[in-house]
């Protein structure tokens, strides 16, 4: 089982950062979803997956019942899939200005801030 | 004593007001500081005159056991000396070389002129070895300003980079020697490092101690390999080169290895050492003065030979060789900066810094060519001169010392270029016909006088009676050198003894040398690719190797390219993380397969894998958010199957809003129309993310190996509904025990979104021009 969980996400961090490495503003985005999910479930799995009942006190008890999954894992997860959400909702605000005000979704044509290619190679020319 | 320092610092601060309040009168009036302090050392002379030391001491940082702890012995009063008086003499003479410059250039050079003398006087005087170092530093930062001194011309700009990258590199290793010497013994003081030199030279640091300070010394002093950066240094205007680059400053790192001299006494590889870099540098400084060009060029190559020279001695044994090298000292302080200030003299008249363009210009300046020529020959070591007297020192050190004849013959022959170059400097100019110069543009004034005549009859007046010198200055100095007080006899006459021999072969040699001075030039001008190899090529290759890789480095990381930067970010993960694999103390480990396969689980995985590649492979960007949906949810599953509906119930809730928003997204923006990636970088993109996954699945896989502390879990399962009063763990988990975490993810969910909201408020689809 831990291989065929190794796997799964593997192939989407794999594919997450394929996406990330695109110059089309969308596919980053939905690399870093990609990405965030594949983490939150590698954090899951590394909480050891042993027992699958949820871990609520029976009604009756006072402690948790011993065979339960592990809380702490999934207390962290939680906040981390609405901490991605946030990121990937700024993000794509972002991506939505800069298409609005310079007009192409591909990193590639955003140069006002820094133009593609070596720095050196345009300033060679100004100082000749 | 810590006055001394404080009225040198005072003086510095003051210049350069002072200097716009008093015009042309500045030189004179700020020259009263360093006299001032000539008289406040020279007053101390009764106090080591039998070899001792006097000591200050205040606390400084003494929280680093550093202590401003000042140090007069006779060694160092001699450089105190040497130091506040040329320093006087510069600071007159600069006030009538800078009388036609802006009064703001003169009370910038005085200004730093005098911080410059405060580094050096703090230098020689401080004890503590930390303190020095810090002193030595601020020397090479001043001599970094003075030879930048003309900012406007590119090679003044070169020259004091190169002596700043090679004098400040060095201070660098002196320091690294410093702290290793604290390490060792435990104190920064020389004093006591002095007194316990046995357990310095025994420990197993003390041959890397000697080669760090060793370099030290020898950046400053410009020894080879390091002896490049002193005759470009001529850049400076020239009472700085008199000062800092002929007298003073260069001189540090002999006082340095003088200083150490004792340290290392017992240990021979250190004064063999000196005798052959010492050697090497004189030879190859002979060689470039030989063919030198520029009138400063020649004094600053056959300064570099004093250095070796220098050198040499203090790596020969014995009470001669002390009492040759403060005797060269002084000597070569004053003949040196005699010849300086009346090159500056020379070239402030005529405008014409090339030796072979000036000649007769004793018409012109004839004071000044009596002031050379009786400089030159103290330097060629004629008597009745003090440059005779510390010759014969010179050779009765190494003949004494029992080395072989290599040495010696070296010595000889420089000395006898030395010999000739005193010649040349003096005479050439002066007094050969050739050359002629028929009108200069400023004459010799008497203010522009006063450094040469005194220098110059200095050197004669001590050379006839050497005793009283002898008493004051030399034989203190060479006593606190050796370490234990020497009876010196400073005596202008020794009888007919072989060094008398040695110095009229090389009188003689040096004669032939004025004559033929034309044609050795010239037959040495031929050899281009000898004098390349002894000039400054190894610096410039390693300056431009440095600037190159900065070059390729940042055409290779900062080349503006969004994914370029992910790309490398990513391949310093993954190789990270692969070290961290192979390299950590179990090596890779896999655990086994657990055989617990769930059909259920292990197709949902599949799917979320399934939907993952669908992302990647589809060509419409909604086909490409269909399946990230679909991944979203398979999780959300996976969570559901293992016991946290919370996180599945959050997933899906999240995952649909995200799919909504990513839609409203994509409506606005344009139809997918090409690859964003040439084949060949997507290829190379797949390339990495296959390697992040293999890296990843092999992290993932061996982590199951790993036992699992759950003591955490079991505490929050304790104690969640008897303290936190809630029964689902994970619920009291977030809202109780990590309470203020919670509060923060809602405060980043908020940011987030007044962040949105900023960036799209009120903004149209108002497009650039660009469709």
């Amino acid at each position: 089982m831990n291989l065929v969980y190794a796997f799964a996400i593997a192939a989407q961090m794999g594919c997450g950062v394929y996406l990330l490495l695109s110059r089309h503003g969308m596919r980053i985005l939905i690399g870093i979803v990609l990405l965030s999910t594949a983490t939150n479930l590698l954090i899951f799995v590394a909480g050891g997956l042993r027992f699958t009942a949820p871990p609520v006190i029976e009604p009756g008890l006072q402690v948790l019942a011993a065979e339960t999954a592990n809380a702490l894992p999934q207390a962290l997860i939680l906040t981390a899939i609405v901490i991605g959400f946030a990121l990937v909702s700024f993000a794509a605000a972002l991506m939505l200005k800069t298409y609005r005000s310079v007009g192409s979704v591909l990193t590639s044509d955003h140069v006002d801030a820094e133009a593609l290619g070596s720095p050196f190679d345009r300033e060679a020319p100004r100082n000749a | 004593m810590a006055w001394i320092i404080i009225i040198a610092l005072a003086g510095a601060a003051i210049a350069r007001p002072a200097a716009e309040l008093l015009g042309k009168a500045s030189g004179w009036v700020m020259s009263l500081v360093p006299l001032v302090l000539f008289v406040l050392i020279l007053r101390h002379a009764g106090d080591v005159a039998d070899g001792g030391a006097v000591i200050a001491t205040m606390s400084w940082v003494p929280s680093l056991g550093v202590d401003l702890t000042l140090r007069l012995d006779g060694f160092s009063m001699l450089f105190g000396l040497l130091i506040t008086g040329i320093g006087t003499l510069v600071t007159i003479y600069a006030g009538a070389y800078f009388a036609e410059k802006p009064v703001a250039d003169m009370g910038r050079f005085l200004a730093l002129i005098l911080l410059f003398m405060t580094a050096m006087l703090g230098t020689v005087l401080s004890d503590d070895l930390i303190v020095m170092f810090v002193f030595w530093e601020l020397t090479s930062l001043t001599s970094f300003m003075l030879i930048g001194f003309d900012g406007h011309k590119p090679e003044a700009r070169k020259a004091a980079i190169q002596s700043l990258l090679v004098t400040g590199g060095g201070g660098l290793v002196l320091f690294a020697g410093i702290l290793l010497i604290g390490m060792t013994l435990g104190t920064f003081s020389f004093t006591e490092v002095l007194a316990r030199s046995d357990e310095l030279v025994a420990s197993p640091w003390a041959g890397v101690i000697a080669v760090l300070i060793m370099i030290g010394a020898f950046t400053k002093s410009a020894q080879v390999p390091f002896h490049f950066w002193l005759p470009n240094a001529m850049a400076a205007p020239t009472p700085a080169s008199a000062y800092l680059h002929s007298a003073t400053m260069v001189k540090l790192g002999i006082f340095l290895l003088a200083r150490f001299d004792g340290v290392f006494a017992t240990m021979p590889a250190f004064g063999t050492t000196l005798v052959i870099v010492g050697s090497l540098t004189m030879t190859v400084a002979a060689l470039k003065a030989l063919r030198a060009e520029g009138y400063k060029a020649v004094l600053a190559h056959s300064t570099v030979a004093s250095l070796g020279i220098l050198v040499m001695l203090i790596g020969l044994d014995g009470e001669v060789a002390a009492v040759a090298t403060v005797g060269f000292i002084l000597a070569h302080a004053l003949y040196k900066a005699a010849l300086f200030f009346c090159a500056g003299t020379a070239i402030h008249a005529t405008g014409e810094t090339s030796l072979r363009k000036l000649g007769g210009l004793a018409r012109f300046l004839p004071v000044t060519a009596v002031a050379a020529v009786l400089a030159s020959l103290s330097m060629a070591g004629l008597p009745p001169f003090v440059g005779f007297i510390s010759k014969e020192y010179l050779f009765e050190a190494q003949l004494t010392n029992g080395w072989n004849v290599v040495p010696i013959v070296v010595a000889v022959l420089v000395n006898a270029v030395m010999c000739g170059v005193a010649g040349v400097v003096s005479i050439k100019p002066f007094y050969f016909k050739s050359h002629r110069v028929d009108a200069v543009k400023h004459g010799e004034t008497p203010v522009l006088l006063i450094g040469p005549l005194l220098l110059a009859t200095g050197g004669i007046v001590i050379g006839l009676f050497p005793g009283g010198i002898g008493d004051l200055l030399i034989g203190p100095a060479a006593s606190a050198l050796y370490g234990s007080p020497i009876d010196v006899s400073f005596q202008l006459w020794h009888g007919l003894t072989p060094m008398l021999v040695l110095s009229v072969l090389v009188v003689s040699i040096g004669v032939a040398i004025v004559i033929w001075w034309d044609a050795i030039h010239d037959r040495l001008r031929r050899h281009d690719r000898l004098f390349r190899l002894i000039g400054d090529g190894g610096y410039h290759w390693v300056v431009d190797g440095t600037l190159n890789v900065a070059r390729l480095s940042t055409r290779i990381l900062q080349n503006g390219d969004q994914r370029r930067y992910t790309a490398v970010v990513v391949a310093v993960v993954v190789a990270g993380l692969a070290i961290a694999l192979f390299a950590g103390p179990a090596g890779l480990y896999i655990a086994a397969p657990d055989g617990s396969l769930r059909v259920s689980v292990t197709l949902v995985l599949l799917l979320s894998a399934a939907g993952a590649v669908a992302t990647v492979l589809g060509r419409s960007l909604i086909a490409a958010l269909v399946s990230v949906g679909i991944v979203g949810f398979a999780v959300a599953v996976i969570f559901m199957l293992n016991g946290a509906p919370d996180l599945a119930l959050t997933q899906i809730a999240v995952e649909t809003l995200l799919v909504i928003l990513l839609t409203a997204v994509l409506l606005r923006l344009p139809a997918r129309q090409r690859h964003s990636r040439t084949v060949g970088e997507r290829r190379r993109d797949a390339a990495l993310a296959g390697a992040f996954g293999l890296v990843i699945f092999l992290a993932v896989a061996s982590m199951s190996a790993i036992p699992l502390d759950m003591s955490l879990t079991e505490y929050f399962g304790q104690t969640s509904y008897l303290e936190g009063f809630g029964r689902n763990v994970v619920n009291v988990i977030l809202v109780d025990y990590r309470a203020i975490d919670t509060l923060g993810e809602i405060a980043v969910v908020a940011f987030a979104t007044i962040a949105a909201w900023a960036l799209l408020r009120g903004s149209g689809p108002s497009k650039r021009a660009k469709e």
